[in-house]
């Protein structure tokens, strides 16, 4: 067992006009025993990343340690990692006993030790009445589970999981989340989850990197992410739903800060370190932002007032769709709440919450 | 209102069902239409390799033989060779599916896996191509050729790689279709599993398309075994096959019509007994969906 570490690590498809830079100068660092989600819209990356760790493709540039081990240009069967596969990719002429224990027998360790293995790891993964059964014959999450089996029966140095939750129904998804966490728990393997779907990256790992247009946006925790955004498109991906962006001018007074957001009479209040950093700069011009969640009618020092457009019901809470000048932004509200459209709502907000990013390179400013 | 609505429906419905009698019918006669062409010809070369000569040259055929002549099955064999000429097909058809199925697979595979390496979508479309002009053309230069390497056209090893021309192409494809099928992330996950590409190949992958090979071994060997024009060309002292020695019944102005079913009944055998044999095969393997995960 071991952390993961990718240097610099790039990859380009064909050559010449027609190349593809899939990812670019991408750095990671997951510590021994860690669970790492790899988050990202699709086309991002994140699959050629991962094909890349666990060796099924070759890396253009950059180095890729297993430890301190260098990996980089090893056949995947010399570097001991373990894959779960999105479409599960069991043999399906193998029953599951045969299937689990397809990893020990190119060991050439004997069939008494696979055997006991094999059904530890049944026992583990609750498919010991499936054992004699084969792969075509089970439902989506049996087969899921015999998939994580096959590929935690040996010892990896990593276990790399790949969307393998996107083809089961949201109540299966649930209890297979619960089982990994538990799972890790338990093993305490470095383990790497590559998913498109937020939720199931928050709700499992350590630490979320996220990845986008094939290079690396953010790494860290869930607070991070989504409090200390690195960019707007962090601050747009994580978080449901997402955040509001406006683009605006600053103002300095002699005391006071002020974004003025365009085409509309709304004004926001920044944090103070955030004042102060802009200060600094003298710039005129940033993208706030500020989450729906973080506008609401308990009353503070601050608000923003607008015509309530829609008001959408959505069971635990609404939404609130509201507009100033030709500014559009939501606003999440309790279930009750009940406005008409053309209401005009004050929302208020707490100035530390205000993100800003900057206009040009659209990373976060304070 | 309501009520003439419903009798509109049930009339509607009746009327429905009538059609589709109809059609049912229809397809029936048409089927019973079909079993007549393809099972006849098999019932009147049964009955006429039993009759003898005289009544297999009757001007009014006889659709049931007057005196039964089983000794017709012996008599083929008069000529001795007769019986090396099955051997012969035997041997050239055998080797040259094993020969076909060996190199079909090998680029079958790489089409499917490595298509851009291996040349791409438009030359595994023009190996099959190779299998749509007609032989006929290609039948003079063959032979020159042929007749140029050291074992000459009258050879088992001439036909064995001419008919490569027409099964390899075949193979080729269809095989590469069959890996196709076969999914790729289990190759993967064999070689994460610690197996090397080679070994992973034999274990994992080959077991999937077993009864693709089969049936495209079925198709291969039934081509060989039947094939008469290039047969006739090439070979015929040292080497014949029972294609062209079903002709040699047809003396000046006789024809033994019962010695030439006789031993067209015999040619039959291997093929029907494969088919029989390998039936279950041959439907997976022609439906051409060997594993869906």
């Amino acid at each position: 067992m071991s952390g993961v570490s990718l240097q610099k690590v790039n990859k380009i498809y064909g050559s010449g006009a027609d190349s593809v830079h899939a990812v670019q100068d991408l750095d990671l660092e997951v510590s021994d025993g860690e669970f790492v989600a790899l988050l990202g819209p699709s086309g991002c990356g994140k699959t050629s990343t991962l094909r890349m760790i666990v060796g099924l493709e070759s890396i253009t540039s950059g180095q890729i340690l297993f430890g301190d081990r260098d990996i980089s240009h090893l056949d995947p069967q010399d570097r001991n990692v373990a894959m779960a596969f999105e479409t599960y990719a069991l043999y399906p002429n193998f029953t599951v006993a045969d299937n689990l224990s397809f990893p020990l027998e190119v060991l050439g360790l004997p069939a008494e030790l696979q055997r006991k293995k094999t059904d530890e790891i049944a026992e583990l993964l609750r498919i010991t009445d499936i054992l004699q059964a084969y792969p075509p014959e089970l439902s989506g999450g049996q087969q899921q589970r015999v998939s994580l089996g096959r590929a935690l029966i040996r010892e990896p140095s990593v276990f790399i999981l790949d969307e393998v939750m996107s083809h089961l129904d949201a109540h299966l998804k649930f209890s297979m989340l619960f089982d990994l966490k538990r799972l890790h728990r338990e093993l305490r393997r470095t383990m790497i989850y590559v998913t498109h779907d937020q939720v199931e990256a928050l709700a499992l790992a350590d630490r979320v990197a996220v990845m986008s247009n094939a290079r690396m946006q953010q790494v860290g925790d869930r607070n991070t992410l989504y409090n200390r955004p690195a960019n707007v498109f962090v601050a747009d991906f994580i978080g449901e739903p997402p955040t509001n962006f406006f683009r605006a001018e600053v103002a300095y007074h002699d005391h006071d800060t002020i974004i003025s957001v365009m085409d509309s009479d709304l004004t926001l209040q920044p944090g103070t370190a955030a004042a102060t950093s802009l200060r600094e700069s003298q710039r005129k011009e940033v993208i706030a932002g500020i989450r729906p969640q973080n506008l609401g009618f308990a009353e503070t020092a601050h608000f923003l007032t607008a015509d309530v457009e829609i008001s959408e019901y959505l069971g635990e809470r609404s939404m609130l769709t509201v507009v100033n000048g030709t500014t559009r932004f939501q606003a999440i509200a309790p279930p009750d709440l009940r406005v008409n459209p053309g209401t005009s709502v004050r929302l208020y907000y707490e100035p530390l919450n205000v993100m800003l990013f900057d206009p040009e390179t659209e990373t976060l400013i304070a | 209102m309501n009520h003439a609505t419903g009798a509109m429906t049930a009339g509607g419905t009746e009327r429905t069902q009538d059609a589709w009698r109809h059609v049912r019918y229809l397809f029936l006669a048409f089927l019973g239409l079909w079993i007549v062409f393809t099972v006849f010809p098999l019932y009147f070369m049964t009955i006429t390799a039993f009759k003898s000569a005289a009544e297999a040259n009757l001007t009014v055929p006889t659709f049931w033989p007057q005196e039964w002549q089983p000794r017709n099955f012996i008599g083929v064999f008069d000529e001795r060779t007769n019986f090396n000429a099955l051997v012969d097909s035997f041997v050239i058809a055998s080797a040259n599916t094993a020969l076909s199925l060996f190199l079909g697979s090998l680029a079958g595979y790489a089409f499917a896996r490595f298509p851009r390496q291996a040349g791409g979508e438009n030359l595994a479309f023009w190996i099959l191509s190779n299998r749509m002009f007609p032989p006929v053309a290609i039948l003079v230069p063959m032979f020159f050729l042929f007749d140029n390497t050291p074992w000459g056209t009258d050879s088992h090893l001439s036909l064995i790689i001419l008919y490569l021309v027409f099964n390899l192409p075949l193979a080729t494809w269809l095989m590469m279709v069959f890996f196709r099928d076969a999914p790729v992330e289990i190759e993967e996950a064999a070689y994460l599993d610690g197996w090397t590409p080679l070994r992973a190949f034999f274990k994992v992958t080959l077991p999937l398309v077993i009864p693709g090979m089969i049936s495209v071994a079925m198709l291969c060997w039934i081509f060989a075994w039947n094939e008469y024009l290039f047969a006739n060309l090439f070979v015929g002292t040292a080497v014949r096959t029972y294609t062209i020695v079903i002709p040699t019944f047809t003396h000046g102005s006789q024809t033994l019509w019962n010695f030439q079913m006789a031993f067209s009944l015999l040619a039959l055998i291997p093929p029907v007994t494969l088919f029989i044999l390998l039936r279950r095969y041959m439907v997976r393997g022609l439906s051409l969906g060997v594993v869906k995960g």
